[in-house]
């Protein structure tokens, strides 16, 4: 009977349910006509619980890192510096927004802060260099998915908590995913630049420019540096990592670049603040659904209803990137993340997978979600940056999307790809 | 309708100073969640003396954090959901499937602030492992915090998301009686949810 839950729960998803009520109603519900009245309050002691964790501050930390370094001009220092790098090449300010938005991944966790800090500034500078709007807004929205993939990553900190794994080994396994998919985009513009004769953004930079280039990008480059040193290190875990880096972020804001002021912190506090509420209520709701899935056995009748189709381990592989990669034109990564994880998770990792290279194929296969349409997030971030119109973003992002479902196919096939650098940490065995 | 616009007004502006105290402790929350967490990393390198309660004050913070900004989200439009649907029907009838769902999502919230209430009650029978307020320093006998005052944080938070539910409510009943015309845009514009 409790295994009904789960329809029930699509059924108000695709009604249009929040995701937070919904993944309360469709147990709450089942428990209430299966008279197991006692555990609904389980179900909120679960809620509560699930909110109640250290590890999950981290959440709040890195959005608020990442607020204040977009506010505090530390993107276009960036991609000053990536433009003295690769401006020259054909199709420049496309490499030089794929480019900042891998060097920006390193500071913040979230595709939608990365297409808007770097949008607002790039988009209108390729407009003016003579690319169309679309292909403008497609890059930057395409580009800014390499965010969550590149340590820090609030989607990657949302897994490890609800699944148990450790964040830093999520964080490393992510480092090549993430660079790969920036190359596969920067191959894709090269492409592209040959064939419709994009224009270099500006004539090679001389060493002495890039190095002051370099210079002025230093403080901002040295963030991941901190967080992923601290954290591998052992001298910070990873939540206080994210508060030292909001520290530093202050810091260089106010004091080395002076271009943040006490009275932009409020507005900066209060959007990280109410994002990460919204974020937090979801885990917390996310950890009693999980408490209804192992009640429920729904993964156990999931999995003989998997190993059905195949007990090949790389055929359901591939079925289950589909499944993600659809489910990710629907609904943003960390919910999907945070729905499909307790399901999924321990099928695979009884069928031999390891847990630390499911988690990354998830969780690169959802955030890629987040640039597919019809609901791609970050497709209406962009949108209302550039005031584009989001069905044409829509088809202009397809060749690079086309990239990035080779790079999740790549990461599926290939696991050394994500899992060489945990394992050499000494995270995977 | 003089009956629903009767209540929708007054509510919205106690929603308004409410929501608005609500998101200015919000932020002087995060912005101590911050300071509590990096007293912990100096003492412990600096001054070589792990502190016990800043990670437990960081959490009760988080959790009145979460409690008091997240109406304001919910009143924003901001919870995650699929609206494909809505979007795509007749515009009676996503009327009528909106205020269904948000009937359901009351429904939620009424059930979860019954709840609420016996899980704040318990709380008052433990204290916190480590918060004490340290009454000492003014001459009176310190204490350990009683666990309540977290539970209070996502019952708090349960009470303001179902006053804006019922905002909602009535807006969408205002809305579907034609009168739309009557009712106040619902931002105060000064914030965004992404």
């Amino acid at each position: 009977m409790l295994i009904w839950f789960l329809p029930l729960f699509l059924l108000f998803l695709m009604l249009g349910l929040p995701v937070f009520f919904g993944m309360l109603a469709a147990p709450g519900i089942l428990l209430l006509l299966n008279g197991q009245e006692r555990d609904l309050s389980l179900l909120y002691r679960n809620v509560y619980n699930g909110m109640d964790s250290f590890p999950l501050m981290a959440i709040p930390f890195f959005m608020l890192a990442g607020e204040l370094m977009n506010r505090g001009g530390i993107t276009l220092r960036l991609v000053e510096f990536s433009q003295a790098m690769m401006g020259h090449f054909r199709g420049g300010l496309a490499h030089v927004n794929v480019l900042s938005s891998m060097l920006f991944a390193g500071l913040s966790g979230s595709a939608v802060a990365d297409t808007s800090a770097l949008g607002s500034m790039l988009i209108p500078a390729m407009e003016r260099e003579g690319y169309t709007r679309r292909f403008a807004a497609a890059i930057t929205a395409a580009s800014s998915v390499i965010g969550p993939i590149i340590p820090p990553s609030g989607i990657m900190i949302i897994y490890a908590y609800v699944m148990g794994e450790s964040v830093a080994a999520l964080f490393l396994a992510g480092i090549v995913p993430g660079i790969l998919v920036g190359l596969g985009l920067m191959g894709m513009v090269k492409v592209m630049a040959d064939r419709y004769d994009f224009p270099a953004s500006r004539a090679k930079a001389t060493w002495p420019e890039r190095g002051q280039a370099s210079l002025k990008a230093f403080f901002p480059l040295l963030t991941p540096v901190i967080i992923l040193g601290g954290i591998l290190g052992g001298v910070f875990t990873p939540t206080e990592a994210a508060a030292v880096a909001v520290a530093y972020a202050i810091l260089i804001g106010m004091f080395v670049l002076r271009t943040l002021s006490l009275r932009d912190l409020p507005e900066v506090l209060s959007r990280a603040a109410m994002t990460s509420a919204v974020v937090l209520l979801l885990v917390g709701a996310a950890m009693a659904f999980k408490t209804v899935v192992s009640l429920s056995h729904a993964p156990e009748q999931l999995a003989a209803y998997i190993l059905a189709l195949s007990e090949n381990p790389l055929i359901l592989l591939f079925l289950i990137n589909l499944l993600l990669f659809v489910v990710g034109m629907f609904l943003d990564a960390g919910p999907a993340i945070i729905i499909l994880g307790p399901i999924l998770g321990p099928i695979f990792v009884s069928l031999g997978i390891d847990p630390i290279h499911f988690a990354i194929i998830m969780s690169v296969n959802l955030t890629v979600g987040l640039a597919t349409p019809p609901m791609g997030l970050v497709l209406f971030v962009a949108s209302s940056v550039s005031g584009e119109r989001v069905e044409t973003i829509s088809k202009a992002i397809l060749p690079f999307l086309a990239v990035e479902i080779l790079v999740i196919f790549l990461i599926t096939f290939f696991p050394a790809l994500s899992m060489t650098i945990p394992r050499l940490a000494g995270f995977v065995n | 309708m003089a009956i629903l616009l009767g209540i929708l007004r007054p509510l919205q502006v106690v929603l308004d100073h409410v929501l608005r105290l609500g998101r200015a402790l919000a932020i002087v929350a995060i912005a101590l969640m911050v300071v509590c967490i990096l007293l912990q990393v100096f003492m412990r390198y600096m001054l070589n003396n792990a502190l016990p309660w800043p990670e437990e004050a960081a959490r009760f913070l988080m959790l009145w954090m979460t409690g008091l900004i997240a109406p304001s989200a919910y009143r924003r439009g901001g919870f995650v959901a699929i609206d494909m649907l809505t979007l795509m029907l007749p515009r009676s009838l996503a009327a009528g499937l909106s205020l269904v769902l948000l009937l359901l999502s009351g429904a939620v919230l009424v059930m979860g602030i019954e709840l609420g209430q016996r899980h704040v009650t318990s709380g008052w029978m433990f204290a916190s492992s480590s918060l004490r307020l340290p009454l000492e320093w003014v001459g009176m006998e310190g204490f350990k915090i009683k666990l309540a005052w977290m539970y209070l944080s996502l019952y708090t938070g349960l009470i303001l998301l179902l006053a804006v539910n019922v905002e909602l409510i009535l807006r969408s009943l205002v809305a579907m009686l034609g009168q739309e015309s009557r009712l106040r845009p619902m931002l105060d514009g000064s914030l965004r949810v992404e």
